[in-house]
Parts: structure tokens; sequence; C-alpha cells
């Protein structure tokens, strides 16, 4: 096939990383390890399969699966509650439920007109709730106790993707619209950012200032292999840059340059370094500040859907399956879905310019 | 020699003052030491053209021709061979041959330096064919082109972006400074060909392009709802509609199976006329509110889902950008309508609207008699990419848009990624 990703189609695991154990049956749309207040490490990956998984990372890195549960469709986003004993899980079946992990119990905590695309839980100093964006172009936010929202909010569009570091979140949406939003005190529209990229969004993270801590801008991925920079508030607009990833090599005259989607895009909880993870079957770390590329990794067979850190930067995540990219056509059922490993830390260390 | 009349001097390299034999042999030695670029290390033809190469292709800005002394390192001056030398500097030159090698010849430098520019002009012609590639006018050039040709340079740059599209793809994009570009065309020009960069857009034809041909700008925000790529030597792995993959994931079959799951995927409450507490029994029981009268207008009833979902969405696309254009439609539907009977108008409609309706009509049972309509149909041409802008009689885009369950035979989707 001439749009042959990776090199080694032999081998489902060219950068020798461990592998999780008994991955989900369908591709990963969402991964999350356990927040720093659980004294384990857990891993969370919700599938297309209309399952949300856990396991257990020992450290030895052996993974155990703990606990599943399903919803009526396919799972879009999973988030932790800041306590580290439920897990929220978006579906396209219209609803947020929430899993109790010692219980094993799933209770529906929101709903929507559509599909919701991403769930995220916000612990503010003086409140706590879920957020949910949606395909319904609105975004919510959920006292988990009552089944009507605290407060609902209209989006240009349909949400593509979304983000929350307290105090501040950050909705992409379908139109290329990018609305941020303050959560102190109570959740408000701060201001809609001017749409750094062309094409469509697909991930978005926040990150933080390397010396006060605060979110102070995100990275947003697109379709076209590139992601752009932005702070909410530069000091200068040379700050707010985008750079291309996820492309093959130009290749021979007459030979096209494949452009593929940057997935998702996690920040180093420490280094404040990302990574991002495409279309094309590879992951790459980069210094944002040093505007450097610190490493990337052989590409795998299929896209890389999915990326996480865990809360203190060791461990780096990422989920290979198909996403769709190449349409309906392209996706075999049969080809085994992976979530892989590393010890990451040292290779995200910031490049010291 | 006693000769009163001068040979033309050998030529001689403005930047280093070296002399060669001959022309070709100047040219040889200029595009090796003083226009080559040090990053890749790529032969350009001019100065101008050097710089033009390193800013565009390596972001760096050179600012004066490698090896050349320091008064003539210049990189705005066009010099090519002997053409491009400054009259002052010829004047120079023959001045310290002649002071150095001969007398002073002084009243021979007039016309010997007259005599010198216009072979110089002309006489690039018939030795710089060498390269073979030069179509810059060679015969009639008069004395007077030497300023336009300077001139000219300097329009180079705005040219490029639109040299660059045109040459390596077949498609004239551009075709009105595609023509002006090629005739004044100088050396720099081919140098651009190769130069294929995947840059941000340079040129804005803001219009909605399948995703094969990599030709064409980025869609505008909004307006069309189709993934491109910009650039000529690149596409974007995804599907052409503008829609998230997950979008067109939740609508495929296999997640059809699970109940309530694809109503979901296909819910987006888009529609104003939707009332927005419709629960999933209201969906799933009562289809037909669908066909009320501006719904109707509002939705894109394709065939059942076990066609290639993404082909609908597909047609989706395709109908949105022919909004404006609906009358003509019209008659291209006309006949499928007969196929469809719930197809009655592909008029702009939010994304994703769609049903599952039991199946209509076998579709491939209609496929002949639509195929009749189009004479041409490009998407099935395996070879070539869709070209930009490329509509099929009657205004539809050639998204297969009119063959939604594929025609017999024919690989579905296939064409989009090449």
């Amino acid at each position: 096939m001439f749009n042959q990703l990776g090199g080694a189609t032999g081998n489902p695991n060219p950068n020798n990383d461990l592998e999780v154990s008994s991955p989900p049956e369908d591709t990963v749309s969402a991964l999350e390890f356990s927040p720093a207040s659980v004294p384990q490490t857990f891993l969370i990956a919700g599938s297309w399969d209309c399952r949300a998984r856990c396991w257990e990372v020992e450290s030895s890195g052996k993974t155990v699966p703990k606990a599943a549960q399903s919803m009526d469709g396919p799972i879009l986003d999973v988030a932790w509650h800041d306590d580290g004993s439920k897990v929220f899980m978006a579906s396209t079946d219209k609803s947020v439920k929430c899993w109790d992990l010692a219980a094993n119990q799933t209770m529906q905590v929101a709903a929507h007109d559509a599909p919701v695309k991403t769930c995220h839980w916000i612990k503010a100093p003086n409140y706590t709730c879920l957020m949910t964006a949606s395909w319904d172009k609105t975004l919510k936010f959920w006292d988990t106790r009552s089944s009507q929202p605290i407060m609902a909010m209209n989006l240009s569009e349909r949400c593509y993707c979304a983000d929350v570091d307290y105090p501040m979140a950050v909705v992409g949406t379908a139109d290329r619209g990018i609305c941020l939003y303050t959560l102190e005190g109570k959740p408000a529209e701060f201001k809609r950012a001017e749409a750094p990229l062309k094409y469509q969004h697909r991930c978005i993270a926040i990150f933080r200032d390397k010396k006060t801590k605060q979110p102070t801008g995100f990275a947003l991925g697109s379709v076209e292999g590139r992601v752009a920079i932005q702070y909410v508030n530069p000091i200068n607009p040379k700050d707010n840059f985008t750079f291309k990833c996820h492309r093959s090599s130009q290749g021979n005259t007459g030979g096209y340059q494949d452009i593929y989607a940057v997935n998702d895009i996690a920040f180093h909880p420490v280094h404040g370094t990302l990574a991002t993870v495409g279309s094309d079957g590879s992951f790459s770390f980069w210094d944002k500040d040093a505007r450097t590329k610190l490493k990337s990794s052989e590409t795998v067979d299929q896209p890389l859907t999915k990326c996480a850190f865990n809360h203190n930067g060791q461990i780096f995540a990422y989920s290979v399956g198909y996403d769709w990219s190449k349409g309906h056509e392209n996706y075999n059922p049969a080809k085994k879905n992976f979530i892989f490993m590393r010890a990451c830390f040292d290779d995200l260390k910031p490049r010291t310019t | 020699m006693g000769r009163k009349k001068k040979k033309a001097s050998k030529p001689w390299c403005w930047y280093c003052n070296r002399e060669f034999d001959d022309e070709k042999i100047l040219i040889q030695h200029q595009k090796a030491k003083h226009f080559k670029c040090h990053i890749c290390h790529k032969k350009l033809y001019t100065g101008p053209g050097l710089s033009i190469h390193c800013m565009q292709v390596h972001k760096e800005a050179i600012d004066k021709v490698p090896n050349s002394l320091p008064n003539r390192s210049n990189i705005e001056i066009e010099i090519y061979g002997m053409e491009g030398i400054p009259p002052e500097d010829v004047k120079e030159h023959e001045k310290q041959k002649s002071g150095g090698g001969k007398g002073s010849d002084s009243e021979d430098d007039e016309p010997a330096a007259k005599k010198k520019a216009t072979p110089a002009l002309l006489g690039a012609g018939p030795s710089s064919v060498t390269p073979g590639i030069l179509p810059t006018p060679m015969g009639p050039v008069p004395p007077g082109m030497y300023p336009g040709h300077m001139s000219m340079n300097h329009m180079m740059p705005p040219f490029v972006p639109a040299a660059r599209m045109m040459m390596p793809g077949m498609r004239p994009l551009f075709p009105a400074s595609s023509i002006s570009v090629s005739t004044p065309s100088k050396p720099t020009f081919p140098a651009y060909s190769n130069a294929t960069i995947s840059a941000p857009p340079t040129t804005s034809a803001a219009s909605a392009e399948p995703k094969e041909n990599g030709d064409v700008a980025p869609p505008a925000a909004n307006a069309c709802p189709l993934v491109t790529a910009t650039g000529a030597g690149s596409r974007i792995v995804h599907p052409p509609e503008d829609v998230s993959l997950e979008e067109i994931r939740a609508r495929a079959a296999n997640y059809r199976a699970r109940g309530a799951a694809p109503r979901a995927a296909l819910h987006h409450a888009a529609s104003p006329a939707l009332p927005p507490a419709t629960s999933q029994a209201e969906w799933q029981s009562d289809g037909s509110w669908r066909l009320s009268a501006s719904d109707v207008n509002d939705i894109m009833d394709m065939t059942n889902y076990k066609v290639a979902a993404h082909m609908s969405a597909a047609v989706a696309a395709a109908a949105r950008q022919q909004a404006a254009a609906a009358a003509l439609r019209r008659p291209l539907v006309q006949p499928m309508v007969g196929v469809l009977p719930q197809l009655p108008q592909l008029s702009q409609l939010p994304p994703l609207q769609q049903l599952q309706q039991p199946v209509r009509v076998g579709v491939p049972v209609s496929m002949p008699p639509v195929m009749g309509m189009l004479p041409v149909m490009p998407q099935f041409n395996l070879m070539r990419p869709l070209q930009p802008g490329m509509l099929l009689p009657g205004g539809m885009m050639p998204m297969g848009a009119m063959f939604p369950g594929g025609v017999p035979g024919l690989p579905m989707m296939q064409p989009r990624f090449r």
C-alpha cells in the first residue's frame, strides 16, 4: 500500500516499550493516569469498544488489569476525580458516567443532546464540578449529584478538544474556534482566542509558566501535522509560534509528503516539555521554549491515538490503534490495539539553551 | 599585440575578478563558487536567486555573495556569466587589465567597453544556452533590456510562489500569472521548480477542493468543509470531509449496532427545529419528523449505513458547497430522486445530520442511469488525483456524491488516498 505507515511492519513495538497487558479490543480514545492523590499508579483507557479499563501499573512496569466498565456507546473521554476514587467516562451515548472504582459501580452524572466529546474534573478552592463538552455545541458544568447542570454555555460549534488546568479551561471547536474560560469563582468565558491554525483542531493541552507554575497558554494540534503554541497573554507576539510535525519526509521528486494529524498532545508535569502523538505512528518530544525537538520515536505501523504522563512525569503512555484517518475502508478490526509505556523523565528534560 | 581593436576580452567573474577562457566555464564557476547554498549545496543561477532560496527554504538571510571580493559582494546585483555587470565595473576591469597588461590604451577603452557591453548581453545568448534552461528572449535583446533585466528581477519574488505552484504540478491554478512568469523568466526560475516546500499557504484560493491534488490553499473557516493540503507535493492523511475523525467513525457501521450509540452519534442538535430535550425513544421511533418542511431542506438523507457512511458525509460536504448552485443541481438530482426518494435537495446543511432509514432503493441498481448522466467521472481516474476546481457538469463536485453506494466493480474511496 502506498500509504505504508512506519517502517517495521513486522514489529508492532519498534520502540521496545512496555506493553500494557490485555489492551482494549478497539482503538483507545482516552488515556489517563491516576492523580497524585492516589499512592499507586493506575491507568484508565477508554476505547471505541465501549469500555473503560483500569490497570494498576506496578513499579516494575508490570500492568495488572483491575476492572472494566461499559457504556452504551464508544467512550470518547475519561477523567479522574481529583481524589482518585472515581473516574468519569464520556461516551457517544450522550451521557457521562461516574465510575466509583472502589465499589466498581457506575452512575450517570451528565447528559447532552449529542455525543459527549470531552469531560474534565475541575477542582477549585471553593467548588468542584465536572466540565463536559459535546457535539451538541454546548459546554456544561455539573455537580455530580444533580441531574441538571449548574451551568451551561453555548459553544460556537461542536467541541473537538478541550483541556482544563485550574484556573484555566480551553475548548477547541469545529469552526477553528478556541474559547478560553476562567474557572475562578465560577466558570466564565474569558475570551475567544485567535485561531492560530488553519486546519481542523484535533487536540489541545494547557501548559504552565515555568516560573509561576500557573497556566499561561496552550498547545493546539491540528490535522495538518502542525502544533501551535499560544500564550494567553504573550509578552511578545513572537512568543506564539507553530511548528510542523508528524509528516513523512518529502521523498523524491514526484513523491508526496504525507501530512498526518496530531492526535494528542501532553505536557510533562515536571519539565514543561511536551509530547505529541500522530497519525503517522510516531511520537515526538519537544521543548517549546528552546523550540527544538527532543526526540522522535520509531514509527509503529498504526496511528498513535492518545498519550498521557503519570502525575510525576516518570511514565509516558501512548496508545496504538486505527484512528480512522484513512476512512472506513482501512479499518481492520483484526488488528490488535496496544498501549505502550516507557520511562520518560530523562528524555523530556528541557534542552538548556 | 599591435591590433587596434582589442579582441573581446576573456570572460571574467564580477564577484572575484577571475578570468576564464569561456563564458560557459565562467558560469560554472559562478554557480559553484558564488551561487551555491552553503546549507544544502544547491547551485542556484544568480545571487538574488541564492538569496531567495536561502530565505524560503532554510529561512536564513544571506547578505553577501560567498567567496566574493569585499566590494563585489552585493547579493542583489544580478550577474549571470558576463551579463548584468554594471558598466562602471566593466570599465574598471578593463582599465585594470589594460593598465596592468598592455599600455594605457585609453582611447580604446571607451569603444571597447561599449563593445563589450553589448556582446555581453547578446553574447550571453548563444553560449548560455548550454545550461539549456534559459527561456529568456535571446535574440533581439536590446541594450535597453539591461535595466529592465534588473527591475524584473526584483519582481521575481512575488511571482515565485505562483511559479512554485505551477512548475511541479500539471494544473495551472493561476493561468494568468503563469503566463507572465514564463516569458520573462530568468535563470532563477527553474531553480524554484525544485523548491516544493510545504510552506504555509502563500496564495489563498480559498475554494473547496478535494484533498488529493494538494495544490490548493487551506479552506477558509466554515466556508468549505474539506481538508485539503497546500503546496504541490503534500497530502493530508485525513478523510476529505472536514469533520473530526471521531464523528466520522461514530457514524460508521461498526458502531451502529449498539442500539443507542449510532443514534447518539447521528444526533447533532444543529437543527433548530429539533426540540432540545429529544429523548432516545422519540428519536428512534419517530424518524419521520425529519421530513418536515424545513428539515427536509436541512437534511441529507442518503442510503443506509452499510454503504460507506463517510461517502454520504462526502456527499454532505459536496452538497454544502453547492448551496448556491442548488438550482443547478436539481436537474442532476432528478434522476436520482427516483433512486432515493427521500433526497429532495442537497442544500446547505449542518454536518452529520444523517438518519439511518430503512433501505430505500438498492443503490447499485440505480447506478447505471446515473452514470449515464455523468460523462466525465474524474473521481474514477485512479491515475490522477482530482484537480482543484474540477466540477462535474452540473456543478457537482467530484466527490463520489453521485455514487454513494460505490459503483460496482470500482473500489470506493481509493482515489482519495492517492
